[in-house]
């Protein structure tokens, strides 16, 4: 049958999979492997300090099977996001990584690497031209909030992919890229519809998430085909239903049926959900509808300070009952003594009351027998918030408050050391949507032939 | 007499939230019998004011409240009060957000129907 056939090990390197269900997926004779290994969910920590999600060794172990699966079977491998943010120093690890691999296991291959961080001084060039959209933070991006923010990167289309599938490459290692576009790439490549190629690839990017049981960790075949495409979950157990697979197209999506992208809009409005079997689900009807000017996004989080925090434990049920206004003393406190030292942010998460949803929260009855306090202060140099989240601690420790019949101290701790230095504190600052003349104009690619 | 009502988690399969991307908020009401999601969908009470309320944002930070009929579920975006992991953020992932959905009250699935 004619079809592009896609394999998606797991919905994000280095969390595993399961290898039997990668196995049988292999079976299926996919003409490629795509990996997503990048987020923004995380929070802006690993945007702005440009560090990976998770240790080393755990990409390099999921990455390390893909790899020699796909040369075993001379498929192509493609990587996008690596790792985490998708700047160059995580893909210069992630490129390493796979020359250590292929060293050790003697693979030779053609490998692209694509970059995706633009150069700050370029960006500046750019944004003298005209404003850039922000799709969240306030008011346009400014040349300050560049200077202030770690690594910036876009978030690349699937013509990138194209070109380094059309230059041979049989291993892509990409920064920061959309995750439907790793997988769409191949199919658009062999002239396949450019709304279903996007819509299996938002399906795959996940993999076993759209199926049920959800499990981001199991292995998803999709099949490409001229006027539909079928998913199909790896494990002989698992299976995609109508609704789950209909469902996965509102997953982390903010509109159901319009899925803005690189230079265009994924419009899913008349895609229909098939059962095919008990196990797979064709899908039809999807439109890519492209933009008259093709815009990529732009991802970037500045240091706000340095995070210390104090994690405590609260039992007596008198402290329980009066917690917001001792807490709301020791911060009073707090202010006056240091507040010739500079500004700070102290932050009380309560779990057991409000922690999770703070003002949000509907529930205003406390009736947890106990409390866990989370200490959080960000200032502006990490020693002054260590001095004065350890402050806030010791004033509470010995706080008086009416009834009090615990004066030995107020607060359990479950370790020492009691002062955490937590880091740099980041939020996002760039999330805006910059205009390209090419689609591939910003993320330049290199070959290079591995040889072992 | 006062119409009989339904918490919506007594009608709901999956009543989640997540991050949109780290500026918004969306929810997924999903359903596995197409006449609760039906019923729902006819009594209107899922809409951009109860939401708004609910989140305390202003109406037009509810920026997706629809019903999607191919996947038996209804889809809310917000505009997220707080970026995530900023500051004062609470929830990096925004997944533990869903709760104040769980209470609104729908009515009761056999006097829509009925």
């Amino acid at each position: 049958m004619e079809e592009i056939v896609g394999l998606a090990p797991s919905g994000s390197m280095g969390s595993g999979y399961n290898v039997d269900a990668f196995k049988r997926g292999l079976a299926a004779n996919p003409h490629f492997i795509g990996q997503d290994a990048g987020s923004t969910d995380m929070g802006p920590y690993y945007h702005g300090t440009g560090a990976p999600f998770l240790p080393l060794a755990t990409y390099r172990h999921d990455l390390s099977i893909m790899l020699r699966a796909a040369r075993e079977r001379r498929i192509p491998l493609l990587v996008g996001s690596a790792l985490t943010s998708g700047c160059n120093a995580t893909l210069e690890m992630a490129v390493r990584m796979v020359g250590e691999i292929a060293q050790e296991h003697g693979l030779s291959f053609r490998l692209a690497t694509i970059s995706a961080e633009i150069d700050k001084a370029e960006l500046k060039r750019r944004l003298a031209q005209g404003p850039f959209e922000s799709l969240g933070p306030d008011g346009p991006l400014t040349p300050e909030t560049i200077d202030r923010c770690g690594p910036i990167a876009a978030q690349m289309g699937t013509e990138p992919f194209v070109r380094a599938l059309d230059a041979g490459a049989e291993v892509v290692i990409a920064g920061r890229a959309c995750d439907d576009a790793i997988f769409a790439a191949m199919p658009i490549m062999q002239g396949y519809d450019k709304g279903l190629a996007l819509h299996c690839g938002k399906i795959l990017e996940c993999a076993g998430l759209s199926a049920i049981p959800y499990d981001l960790a199991e292995p998803l075949l999709g099949r490409v085909r001229r006027d539909h495409f079928e998913v199909e979950p790896c494990h002989p157990d698992h299976r995609c239903t109508t609704v789950s697979v209909a469902g996965h197209s509102l997953y982390e999506r903010g509109d159901p049926c319009l899925q803005p992208g690189p230079g265009g809009m994924n419009d899913l409005t008349d895609a229909t959900f098939t059962q095919l079997d008990a196990r797979r689900v064709k899908v039809s009807g999807s439109r890519f509808i492209p933009d008259r000017i093709y815009r990529v996004k732009l991802e970037g989080a500045e240091q706000v300070g340095f995070r210390s925090i104090v994690i405590v434990g609260i039992r007596d049920p008198i402290m329980i009952r009066q917690i917001d206004s001792i807490l709301e003393e020791a911060r009073q406190r707090a202010e006056d003594r240091f507040k010739a030292a500079g500004g700070f942010n102290l932050l009380y998460r309560v779990y057991g009351k409000n922690a999770v949803m703070g003002p949000l929260e509907p529930e205003v009855e406390t009736r947890s027998h106990e409390l866990g306090l989370v200490i959080d202060v960000v200032a502006p140099t990490q020693d002054l918030a260590t001095g004065v989240v350890m402050f806030v601690r010791g004033t509470l420790q010995h706080a008086s408050y009416p009834g009090i019949v615990t004066t030995a101290g107020n607060m359990a701790y479950p370790f020492s050391p009691f002062g955490i230095p937590v880091g740099p504190a980041h939020r996002f600052s760039v999330y805006h949507l910059m205009a390209l003349s090419d689609p591939c104009e910003c993320f330049p690619m290199s070959i290079e032939e591995v040889r072992n | 007499m006062a119409a009989q009502t339904q918490r919506l988690d007594q009608l709901a399969k999956v009543i989640r939230s997540k991050n949109a991307g780290p500026f918004e908020l969306t929810f997924d009401i999903m359903f596995d019998d197409p006449a609760a999601y039906e019923a729902v969908k006819k009594s209107g009470v899922i809409n951009a004011k109860r939401i708004a309320e609910a989140y305390r944002v202003r109406v037009d930070d509810v920026l997706v409240c629809r019903p999607y009929d191919a996947a038996v579920a209804f889809k809310i975006t917000i505009r997220r009060p707080v970026s995530s992991g900023d500051i004062e953020d609470r929830d990096v992932y925004g997944c533990q957000q869903h709760v104040p959905l769980t209470s609104i009250e729908v009515p009761a699935l056999r006097a829509a129907a009925g």
